[in-house]
């Protein structure tokens, strides 16, 4: 909280250049949509942009301060292209505490000149059950707070806000009052969809007397039908073996039902009858299907008092390397906790799996390096993990080590990882995470080198440690201890 | 004269070379079955703790191999015994954790990381290849090589030892059978030789011993009986001095450093024998020294007769200490072996183990096939050879056979001791038929009549070297040790077999026997004695094996889902696994038999109180519950799947323990129907109705079969349709199966009333008047 | 006017002095008949009366021949030795407490007014009032529990709870087994210098350990312990189940062992002392197939001991 301030300090310096930054552009509509879902929520905005000025490329986009901490991940893409346009590093806008992106465009815009731009956002711990307990076979509300108003720099010409819910039960809304932008009613339910708007003229909402004066907070509550599957610890170790030409994967998982609390005690009697007429509740998670990665081995799923004999694996083919670029089959890992897990229980388990390595590594013959590449997270549908930890351990000896994750870990450090047999030990890179959803499942790529002389470390360790046993023996046998050498025993 | 020929110009010492290097591979690939044979538990199921007592070994172990040793050493466990705690440190035998611990830092300084549970697991097969090797030398002493690799054989194989070390039975005897076996090969090794290495190598093994298992006080008795008939049978020699003082001597002062044991050996009846024995060869000894000096009839006589009186002295010192209470009587378990009905009236906690149920003849023959009448003729082949070590094998297996013949678990020890003897016999009719001379024809002519006339001996001699047998004697002697008895009294060989086919015949069928036991002992091993009680299989209709997972479900959830501090009460088989497992405080655990002996009155209370708990109705059971902070009431139920050690079965044992305490509280009978029945269904007696344990395993059994007829598949009775109802306590989780049942005992009504009639007015009902709140006050 | 209170003092003494006489009544009939109380219908609601003062243990048994009650026979003597023992107390304490034997054919309507239909029973009945009537305030009569079995000394030391002052029950010395006993000492002691070269020679303690080994291994202790009859009434001599046996069994089992042990005795001791080749081929081969044969009966026995059992042997 004060490191906050700080940087509020420091950053309102910047207040001045962002002042004239309103008159360069305007919005001339913007549509924001809203899909609910659990512990994450998708926000999609669209910015149909007009520039006032000729060779303006440096266009801003404003968050709100509680939006920025719910945010997780967030891109900005111009309309029917891939390439992700690059974002400057976030700004604070102390003066209108909102928090600023400079998106560049791929080439300045010229007066009147207008370009779509979409922002993909995905927002963490947005909902939170309401109420927050119930009973056993009751069902799951959430609640989604949110501003009504986009907030821009910019004036907006016409701005539209869509809550899109996954079942159209949605058991209330706000509708906000005294609103001068509208003169119809502003908020119109269609199904599972919430309009807000549409608003006209609004001016540069991202400024402190705008969120005083017109800013409103909107709530929709409604109904979620699937459980609130929350990781919150995750991890993860993967350890490369050139020996066994092996790939070990293994994530330590600590699994919490963050759906709301269960009301009195948990009956079997009424959860058989319910999966018996398979009325399955929507706050109990029962089990959950994993997509691991293909043509893996020996697959095993333990927890602290061994194995967990409920869960099943169909195993796909290993796919070579060459085409794995577009590998769309998985092994399905059907993962069923010892219990079903109702609201707020927790469960831990550990999940762990070989790959042949020639599935995740390549040696590059030029620079003589080995690259591997480690997903950072097996994703679970839905769920959100809160704290990522992934250890890459690479075989003993191994030098000149570079990496490349596919987004900045909150830390990253080497340490040295001593496994089996080893002698002087194993170097090993750990990269911490926050708040990972499905859309960070990239993969960490690690370049290193190999001497030969360090594949041969372990077995001459290990032939000289029998040696020595041996001759020891064979000493013994022709050492003569009896203190009277007369006498035969 | 020879029935098969033998290459002779092979030298004898090629012969002893080519023979230790056989004898090392048979070794080897005994110790590998013996692994291999305990490993179907890991297979079949997975690596895990099995059963109870192992779950509270492992649990030390992994303080141990944690925390270090010292801090193992002064471990107080508040979490057992609820409130009492208890002093890990001086309760328990230390050696078997040790030994793991050891196992497990060398392990970890070779940079082999195992996991604990893994050293744990597979400490117990292990071990038993090291049994196998004591075995042979033990047995080798007793006749030679050959019967010492057959021991090995069998005992490597044995169920009646398989059943106590699979992998995952982690307990005490995984080790101590080995010390057992290496301690008496030691002992018997210094008789021999006299040598007070060996005396001193028997006393450190004693140690550990005494230090891994409290069937200890097994040698503590048979060395000093052994000793004692020696000097029965007037074979009192220096060697058997030396041998049992350096023994005793060192072994009773360093068995005494365990906590546990502490000062027993010199003030408890199971160790005076030793005493007694060490006092007496002192006596003897002098007697001897006399003797040696003077030489007059009569001084001898008189010496005789002040060595007895001296010994009776002795004796009569010892029962008059014991009578004084210096020396505390036998503790009940020992007791219980001599006089057999002495346990069920005292002391039903130990009454109540299954596994101090006596013998029935199958399971002798489950656990040890043929070998139970190869080893009478074993002891007799002993018999004939009446050696000094061959007396001890002869008690041991008087001894031994008692004993595995009053309690099931004693099997155990016996087994060692007729895999010996066994061995020495088959290794015998072996010899007897492999041996290749024959007797010579022309002499057994006139040998044909009768007494084995001492001339046919001489004729023999001077006719051997013509036979060239003489040649192959010394090999074949060289090959099979001793040679047999015959030879030694008269000369050379006057029996023997003729003929080929005869020896073929034998042979052939001695090696189908041993393949048929080598089967049976699979069968047993796989399908008795390895499956971990945690773990249950049943198999599906398509024959694919089924894993009932109930124990560890529930106890995982309780582990996930409730308080760290929460105190669970359950019957005191599933103390150590609750805290195994679910890692939470318990009331009572399955220490309460294992030393009855040492328990505090406190803890001989408390089981007795959870058994009242558990048999009394609701509103007596609910003070009780609060008195001691409970949390949770875990109860096993098997009534839907038909698991047939659930608590309902083991009820009376609660009722019976509790009525020990309480006697005109709890009566047995009441829990019977009038005809003596013991029913659960709609004529159950009432108290058996009312008592909580009733009540918590028929919670809402009967609504899950919707109407239909409720079926108890244990004790396959019909229940009532109407399920008992609870007041003062929750369902708080069951398992998959029913097998586990939680229930969470509900704080007092905040209002005050008692929660029967707070229940009663939420369902809107009248408060009966028939059960006024004082009087309900009164009984809290 | 002042008859009414003497009419009610009267009274008063009067209802004293019925329990007294009541009382006295009891004490006659214990000292009668040694220390026990023969009760019919009248006296049992006499001993048993709501009012009583004193405590009861009540004898109900069966011991007429045509009843066939067995145990009832079996208990009778230790309850009367119980009985005995409790009059030797001293008077003041003695008429606290009074044992009663009631049985069936003298007083039925008592076992069907108590919903009887198994004897031996034995009621305590606390005392209904005066000082020693209990704090519980159940005067529900306690049920004494068999599972101690019929001897004296449990009774006694169950009873002594219920009773003023225990119960001095000593068990009666059997001079008759010490008398055997002894006897049999000092003739032992006499014969064993006759008998040593017996005790002398191994052989006879072969003998005896070959036989302890054999018999223990057949499951002699369990059918001791728990014991077992020697086969079920139904001639039938294999007792179902695993852990279970009949007396026969252990006889059997221990003749096959013993069978078994011989064969191979005499394959490796007694056929190499052979001397014509013919007879000792002929001694092999007879003892291997004895051998084979008891074998495979043994096996064939245990499968029916251990169903599921899958290996056999010819049999």
């Amino acid at each position: 909280m004060i490191l906050r301030c700080q940087l509020a300090f420091f950053v309102s310096l910047f207040a001045a250049n962002l002042a004239w930054a309103g008159h360069s552009f305007e919005n001339t509509a913007i549509v924001r949509t809203v899909e609910l879902g659990g512990a994450s929520v998708h926000v999609t905005t669209a910015f149909a942009v007009k520039a006032l000025e000729p060779k303006s490329s440096v266009y801003t986009i404003a968050l709100s301060k509680n939006e920025h901490q719910k945010t997780s991940w967030l891109e900005v893409r111009q309309k029917g292209q891939q390439a992700v346009l690059p974002l400057q590093p976030v700004l604070l806008d102390a003066a209108n505490d909102a928090y600023i992106y400079k998106v560049e465009f791929s080439k300045p815009l010229a007066m009147n000149e207008s370009v779509n731009l979409i922002l993909d956002t995905v927002q963490t711990h947005a909902t939170f059950p309401w109420p927050e307990q119930a009973g056993q076979t009751d069902d799951q509300a959430l609640k989604y707070e949110t501003d009504l108003y986009v907030l821009s720099p910019y004036k907006t010409a016409v701005q539209r806000t869509k809550v899109r819910a996954l079942s159209p039960r949605i058991l209330s809304y706000t509708t906000p009052e005294g609103i001068e932008f509208t003169t119809e009613n502003p908020v119109t339910k269609s199904g599972a969809t919430v309009t807000y708007g549409p608003y006209h003229n609004i001016p540069e909402s991202s400024s402190a007397e705008f969120v005083t004066k017109h800013q409103k907070h909107v709530t929709v509550h409604y109904n979620h039908d699937f459980p609130l599957a929350e990781i919150t610890t995750l991890k993860r170790a993967a350890e490369i073996s050139h020996w066994g030409a092996n790939l070990n994967i293994q994530d330590e998982i600590v699994l919490h039902n963050a759906g709301p609390t269960l009301k009195g005690h948990f009956s079997r009697l009424q959860f058989q009858s319910s999966t018996f007429y398979n009325r399955a509740s929507p706050t109990v998670l029962n089990w959950f299907t994993l997509h691991l990665p293909a043509g893996i081995k020996n697959v095993y799923y333990y927890d602290q008092i061994g194995n967990v004999s409920t869960s099943r694996l169909r195993a796909a083919p290993s796919v070579p390397k060459s085409l794995s670029g577009n590998s769309n089959q998985y092994s399905i890992m059907e993962v069923r906790p010892r219990y079903p897990l109702l609201g707020g229980w927790n469960y831990t388990f550990t999940l762990g799996w070989d790959a042949p390595l020639s599935d995740s590594t390549s040696f590059d013959s030029k620079t003589g390096k080995y690259i591997v590449g480690v997903p950072v997270m097996t994703v679970m549908p839905d769920a959100v993990v809160d704290d990522a930890e992934v250890k890459i351990i690479l075989p003993e000896g191994a030098t000149d080590i570079e990496f490349f994750p596919p987004f900045p870990a909150k830390n990253n450090t080497i340490s040295t990882h001593i496994s089996y047999l080893d002698t002087v030990g194993r170097p090993a890179l750990t990269f911490h995470y926050e708040h990972l959803t499905d859309k960070h499942n990239g993969i960490i790529y690690v370049t290193y080198k190999v001497p030969f002389s360090a594949h041969l470390r372990k077995p001459l360790a290990v032939a000289t440690g029998l040696i020595g046993l041996f001759v020891l023996s064979m000493g013994w046998r022709r050492v003569d201890v009896r203190l009277d050498t007369k006498q035969k025993l | 004269m020879l029935a098969y020929s033998l290459p002779s110009d092979i030298s004898p010492s090629t012969y002893v070379n080519a023979a230790s290097l056989v004898r090392i591979v048979a070794l080897g690939l005994i110790s590998a079955a013996a692994i291999s044979s305990r490993l179907f538990a890991v297979i079949n199921f997975e690596s895990i703790i099995h059963e109870f007592d192992p779950w509270f070994n492992y649990r030390a172990t992994k303080v141990l191999a944690s925390e270090g040793f010292y801090e193992f050493w002064n471990w107080f466990d508040p979490t057992a015994w609820y409130p009492l705690g208890r002093v890990v440190g001086g309760t328990i035998y230390p050696g078997l954790m040790a030994t793991s611990g050891v196992i497990y830092n060398l392990l970890h300084a070779l940079n082999l990381p195992v996991d604990i549970r893994n050293i744990c697991v597979l400490l117990a097969p292990g071990f038993s290849a090291l049994t196998a090797w004591a075995t042979y030398m033990f047995t080798k002493e007793m006749k030679d090589e050959s019967a010492g690799l057959l021991a090995a054989a069998f005992i490597g194989i044995v169920p009646g030892y398989i059943s106590r070390s699979v992998a995952g039975s982690y307990d005490n005897e995984a080790i101590a059978i080995f010390l057992l076996m290496f301690t008496f090969f030691a002992w018997i090794k210094a008789l021999k030789t006299g040598s007070a290495l060996f005396g001193t190598v028997a006393a450190l093994f004693y140690f550990y011993m005494v230090a891994a298992w409290g069937g200890y006080a097994f040698i503590t008795n048979m060395i000093p009986l052994h000793a004692f008939v020696l000097l029965l049978m007037g074979r009192y020699t220096s060697r058997l001095y030396v041998a049992y003082c350096s023994w005793y001597a060192i072994g009773t002062l360093s068995s005494m450093q365990v906590p546990f044991v502490g000062f027993q050996p010199v003030r408890t009846s199971e160790h005076m024998a030793a005493l007694g024995i060490f006092g007496l060869l002192q006596i003897v000894a002098f007697a001897q020294l006399i003797r040696s000096h003077v030489s007059s009839k009569q001084f001898q006589d008189l010496l005789f007769v002040s060595v007895i009186s001296a010994a009776g002295l002795g004796m009569a010192a010892m029962v008059l200490l014991t009578y004084k209470g210096w020396i505390a009587p036998w503790t009940g378990r020992f007791y219980s072996l001599w006089d057999t009905g002495y346990a069920k009236k005292y002391i039903p906690i130990i009454a109540s183990v299954s596994e101090h149920q006596p013998t029935a003849w199958p399971s002798f023959f489950m656990d040890l096939h043929m070998l139970t009448f190869l080893f009478p003729f074993g002891v007799l082949a002993l018999f004939r050879q009446l050696r000094d070590e061959h007396v001890f094998v002869i008690i041991y297996a008087v001894m031994g056979t008692y004993f595995a013949g009053v309690m099931v678990r004693l099997m155990l020890t016996l087994t060692p001791c007729v895999c010996v003897a066994s061995a020495v016999g088959l290794s015998q009719l072996i010899d007897t038929f492999v041996d290749p001379r024959e007797p010579d024809v022309e002499q057994e002519k006139e040998g044909g009549d009768a007494a084995p006339s001492k001339q046919a001996a001489k004729k023999e001699k001077n006719a051997a070297p013509i036979t060239g047998v003489g040649a192959i004697d010394d090999i074949v002697s060289t090959l099979s040790g001793a040679s047999s008895p015959e030879k030694d009294k008269s000369g050379k060989t006057k029996a023997g077999i003729f003929g080929l086919d005869t020896r073929m015949v034998v042979l052939f069928n001695t090696a189908a026997m041993l393949l048929f036991f080598v089967l049976h002992c699979t069968w047993v091993t796989s399908n008795a004695y390895s499956s971990p009680s945690v773990v249950l299989a049943s198999t599906n209709p398509d024959g694919s094996q089924h894993i009932i997972d109930d124990f560890r479900e529930a106890y995982y959830w309780l582990r996930m889902n409730t308080k760290e501090d929460a105190v669970v009460m359950s019957w005191w088989d599933y103390g150590y696994q609750i805290a195994g497992m679910a890692d939470r405080v318990t009331l009572v655990d399955n220490n309460t038999w294992n030393n009855s002996t040492r328990l505090t009155a406190g803890c001989a209370a408390h089981i007795a109180t959870v058994g009242k708990a558990m048999s009394s109705p609701e509103e007596i059971a609910y003070p009780i519950l609060r008195k001691h902070d409970v949390n949770y009431v875990l109860v096993i139920f098997g009534g839907l799947i038909g698991y047939s050690g659930d608590d309902i079965n083991k009820f009376l044992w609660m009722v019976r323990i509790a009525q020990g305490v309480w006697p005109d509280e709890i009566q047995e009978p009441n829990y019977f129907t009038p005809q003596g029945e013991y029913r659960v269904d709609d004529q159950a007696s009432k108290a058996m109705r009312e008592s909580l344990m009733y009540k918590m395993s028929y919670y809402r059994f009967a609504e899950l079969f919707g109407g239909g007829q409720v079926m108890d598949r244990v004790r396959q009775q019909q229940l009532p349709k109407q399920s008992p109802t609870l007041d003062y306590l929750d369902e708080a989780f069951t398992s998959e199966n029913w097998i586990v049942r939680i229930y969470q005992v509900k704080k007092e009504d905040s209002l005050g009333r008692d929660l029967k009639s707070a229940n009663g007015f939420a369902q809107g009902k009248k408060r009966k008047r028939s059960k006024p709140p004082v009087k309900r006050r009164a009984l809290a | 006017m002042l008859l009414p209170w003497l009419a009610l003092l009267c009274l008063s003494l009067h209802v004293l002095a019925a329990k007294d006489s009541a009382r006295e009544q009891l004490v006659q009939l214990a000292s009668k008949n040694n220390g026990v109380v023969r009760l019919d219908e009248k006296t049992y609601d006499l001993l048993t009366s709501p009012d009583r003062d004193w405590s009861a243990a009540v004898h109900l048994t069966a011991l007429d021949k045509r009843r066939r009650c067995n145990p009832c026979r079996e208990f009778d003597p230790s309850w009367n030795a119980v009985a005995k023992a409790w009059s030797t107390v001293p008077r003041s304490e003695r008429d606290n407490h009074f044992f009663a034997t009631l049985d069936f054919d003298e007083a039925p309507t008592v076992f069907q007014k108590l919903g009887l239909a198994s004897a031996p029973v034995v009621y305590v009945y606390p005392a209904a009032e005066g000082p020693r009537r209990p704090a519980s305030g159940k005067l529900a009569p306690y049920k004494y529990d068999f599972s101690h079995g019929f001897d004296a000394e449990p009774l006694a030391s169950e009873l002594s709870r219920h009773t003023p002052v225990p119960i001095p029950y000593k068990a009666p010395v059997d001079w008759a087994k010490w008398g055997t006993f002894a006897v049999i000492l000092v003739s032992g002691i006499i014969t064993l210098r006759f008998i040593s070269p017996v005790l002398q020679s191994r052989w006879t303690w072969a003998i005896g350990t070959i036989l302890t080994s054999l018999v223990m291994q057949s499951g002699y202790m369990f059918t001791r312990i728990r014991g077992m009859p020697y086969t079920a009434g139904n001639g039938q001599w294999i007792a179902p189940g695993f852990q279970n046996q009949y007396g026969q069994e252990t006889q059997v089992v221990a003749m096959i062992y013993g069978l078994l042990a011989i064969s191979f005795l005499m394959l490796t001791v007694v056929a190499p002392l052979q001397k014509s080749p013919q007879r000792q081929r002929m001694q092999i081969y007879l003892w291997t197939a004895v051998n084979l044969i008891i074998f495979s009966v043994l096996v064939s026995l245990f499968r029916t001991k251990n169903r599921g059992y899958p290996f056999k042997l010819f049999l």
